[in-house]
């Protein structure tokens, strides 16, 4: 069964919404620069420049809350723009997210740590799964709704799960993919990794010292012919794979030899059903930290052998946006197939030694983008590949 | 989408790890009710274990009972959490409120992110497979399920679905604002095998599991219900948590009686209802109703 | 020096929470991050750094540099005694 692409969506700080993040990967133009905010003032990170009420105005949001629900339904909304709502379209809500409404429980808990004092009514704003509920209000759909929470892989894998369960027949259409809010917990807790580069971050490159942080979130909407029929809706690319295994090696570093990367890569490529060769644009994990980049590379190596396809980061544009990665850049693959391009890899002056791998340093123009491989990779060792295609 | 439970095993406010037959031990909960913890050294090696708050415990050394009990690695891993590490999660949040110096301890944060259960599973078993967690407040536990159901009917024949919460302190503050229940706030783990289904499978099957979502709770059992060509006369037993319709299932318990108060605790009332001595032909029906609006329906025989 | 040594045991014990070892169970100069040592693995050679700050108000930006200094208690106290006022 063909899983058809047919909405995008995207809020972060190369833009707000899918025209704004195309302008941005054809310019070059990164995001990324000093936080507005007290908790994020001392590093690089890619701050979406609007306030929650700016964001519920700008946007009409119908429900307030929690940053991280905030920007889902902004980016969900704009995937979900002129679909239909139909009883015969069973739709459901796959959200990924590692924040959650922390954004809120952290203002509260220092309260209460502070003063004693605090409203106790904001915590009901915390749990991760009241993101998805919230783009299920604000859209008026949901079926089925789930909330994953695998950090950084959290909306590949909402997206992958958005397409079996519509090939198993349990769903007509999906809005998938992930959001997250910048948050003093988020920016604390990697500041206690020591993986931060105080400077712009260099994707595989030799001198790379680690991430920037962004926000945002990324959806795309799925949907089967069946769904498609009653809906009248435009095709964009196909959904053609999607893997997901586990590295079992270390809470927060990926193995050496990227043996999760390298599985999930080779699986997907088999549900897709697609040799190697026909990938011609990897949009790598490339968070710039010095495990992720060199780890990815050496996958990368394995499964592609002596032909390795054009790839880059596109971190150095966002920063990396944790659980929503996987729904921006499900959406620049599409854009990449759509657009004809392969989108910079900013900021890179010097391939990795050990591996030599040359990745596109400049948005470049191209004939024809068959296929397209993401990759995301979270904490815990969880690593996601999705492949999307032309139609 | 339908799979036989080869394997249940429950480590909570019960005495039910291990047993024969959760039914044997089972005692409605007081609010002074504590974990009844099995010896962790046993299963978890020391370096690890110094980490693990109870959550972890409870789900790791479940989930390698789990493991122990089948020859073959599994081929798919879901875990269901409502709220994840919170003990850590509320520890990293005070290293950073109150410090002074520039650096932070940063295994309390790593341990917050909600899928730290799920992949401390697979790397404490070796295991490559797919690693899912999810997380959808009341609903934790029935998405988890439905998506280990989906892997058997993919062609997984050896899946560990599973969900865990812990209760921490602060959750009182919680109290009656945010929730208002009489129920002490509990935790707990509950790890299952599942397996396609065959005739030589001795252990209950689950039937179906679906998830509703601001629907009226009559129309959604009679629906699911005929779904499964199940006449309501055949449900026997009835686990639930909330309201619920009072003409359904010939015996009706509020499983959190003896849960305790956890989102994912309806993991547990799977495990009750695994142990029933069911008549044949009979079923037991799960109604998860914790939360207004959201309603979770799982149906063993 | 030997009560640096044995207040650094103590530290460590805590801040790595290794609950069931003593100070007594540390040698001087056993390899904390060898698998025949303490095993100790990259989380713990984070919390060393911690560790140093809080209680030494050492700073070590580069957890790299990490490995040589945190190798035992000797290389440990050596370091601080080194670097301390």
């Amino acid at each position: 069964m063909q899983i058809f692409i047919t909405g995008l969506g995207a809020i972060s700080c190369i833009g707000q919404n899918v025209e704004e993040h195309l302008d941005a990967l054809l310019a070059e133009k990164s995001g990324i620069k000093k936080g507005i905010h007290p908790y994020s003032q001392r590093y690089l990170v890619g701050e979406i420049p609007l306030s929650n009420d700016e964001l519920i105005a700008q946007f009409q949001l119908k429900v307030g809350g929690s940053r991280t629900g905030l920007l889902a339904c902004v980016a969900a909304k704009e995937a979900f723009s002129g679909h239909a709502h139909h009883p015969e379209i069973r739709t459901g809500i796959i959200s990924g997210t590692s924040v959650g409404g922390m954004d809120i429980s952290e203002v509260h808990y220092r309260n209460f740590m502070e003063n004693h004092t605090h409203d106790v009514a904001q915590y009901s704003e915390h749990s991760s799964g009241n993101s998805s509920e919230r783009i299920a209000q604000e859209l008026g759909v949901g079926d089925f709704i789930t909330t994953i929470s695998t950090a950084c892989s959290s909306a590949a894998n909402a997206i992958m799960l958005g397409a079996r369960m519509i090939r198993a027949g349990k769903i007509d259409r999906a809005i998938v993919g992930g959001t997250d809010a910048l948050t003093e917990f988020t920016i604390n807790g990697f500041r206690s990794l020591m993986i931060f580069d105080e400077e712009w971050c260099r994707p595989f490159d030799e001198s790379r010292k680690g991430l920037n942080l962004g926000e945002g979130a990324g959806y795309i909407v799925l949907e089967s012919e069946k769904s498609r029929r009653i809906s009248n809706s435009v095709a964009l690319a196909q959904l053609k794979g999607w893997s997901n295994a586990s590295d079992a090696y270390h809470q927060t570093a990926s193995s050496p030899e990227g043996y999760g990367a390298t599985l999930s890569i080779s699986e997907a490529l088999k549900v897709a059903q697609l040799h190697p060769d026909a990938i011609d644009y990897i949009n790598a994990h490339g968070t710039a930290t010095p495990n992720n980049d060199l780890s990815e590379s050496k996958a990368i190596k394995t499964v592609f052998g002596n032909s390795i396809p054009p790839f880059s980061s596109t971190k150095a544009f966002t920063g990396h946006t944790l659980a929503a990665a996987g729904g921006l850049e499900a959406v620049f693959s599409v854009l990449a197939i759509q657009k004809g391009y392969l989108f910079a890899n900013l900021n890179h002056k010097n391939v990795i030694e050990e591996t030599q791998l040359q990745p596109v340093v400049k948005t470049t123009k191209v004939e024809r983008v068959r296929n397209v491989l993401s990759n995301s990779f979270g904490f815990g060792g969880n690593n996601s590949t999705i492949i999307i295609g032309e139609l | 989408m339908s799979a036989c439970i080869k394997m249940i095993t429950s480590i909570g406010h019960q005495d039910s790890f291990l047993k024969e037959n959760c039914w044997e031990h089972l005692v409605p909960l007081t609010n002074e009710t504590e974990v009844i913890s099995p010896d962790y050294k046993s299963y978890i090696p020391p370096a690890s274990l110094r980490r693990f708050s109870p959550v972890l415990r409870m789900a790791l050394t479940a989930a390698q009972v789990c493991q122990n009990s089948v020859e073959q690695p599994f081929d798919a891993i879901s875990v269901g959490t409502s709220l994840g590490c919170l003990r850590d999660t509320e520890k990293f949040l005070q290293t950073f409120i109150t410090a002074t110096g520039d650096t932070l301890s940063p295994t309390a944060f790593i341990q917050s992110t909600h899928n730290t259960i799920a992949g401390a599973i697979s790397m404490a078993l070796g295991n490559h497979s797919y690693n899912m967690t999810h997380t959808q407040n009341s609903l934790s536990f029935e998405t988890a399920l439905m998506d280990g159901l989906l892997c058997i009917a993919e062609g997984k024949e050896n899946v560990l679905v599973g969900a865990a919460d812990e209760a921490i302190d602060f959750l009182n503050e919680l109290k009656p604002t945010v929730i208002s229940s009489d129920l002490p706030f509990t935790s707990g783990a509950t790890f299952m095998v599942l397996q396609p289904q065959s005739n030589t499978n001795s252990g209950k099957t689950i039937v179906d599991c679906v998830v509703y979502f601001n629907q009226d709770i009559e129309n959604c059992i009679d629906q699911f219900l005929a779904n499964n060509r199940v006449d309501k006369s055949a449900v026997e037993l009835v686990l639930n948590a909330g309201n619920i319709p009072s003409n359904i299932g010939q015996k009706q318990i509020e499983y959190q009686q003896y849960t305790g108060l956890y989102y994912s605790s309806s993991a547990f009332a799977m495990h009750l209802a695994n142990d029933f001595n069911l008549s044949e032909g009979n079923y037991a029906l799960i109604v998860n109703h914790q939360q207004e609006g959201k309603l979770g329906l799982t149906l063993l025989q | 020096m030997s009560e640096l040594k044995e207040t650094l045991k103590t530290q460590i014990i805590s801040q790595l929470s290794l609950e069931d070892l003593t100070p007594a169970d540390i040698a001087d100069d056993m390899p904390l991050f060898a698998e025949d040592g303490l095993g100790l693995d990259s989380i713990d050679a984070l919390e060393f750094i911690v560790l140093l700050e809080s209680n030494y108000g050492l700073k070590i930006a580069d957890p790299s540099q990490g490995r040589e200094i945190f190798h035992s208690v000797n290389s440990l106290a050596d370091f601080i005694e080194k670097n301390r006022n």
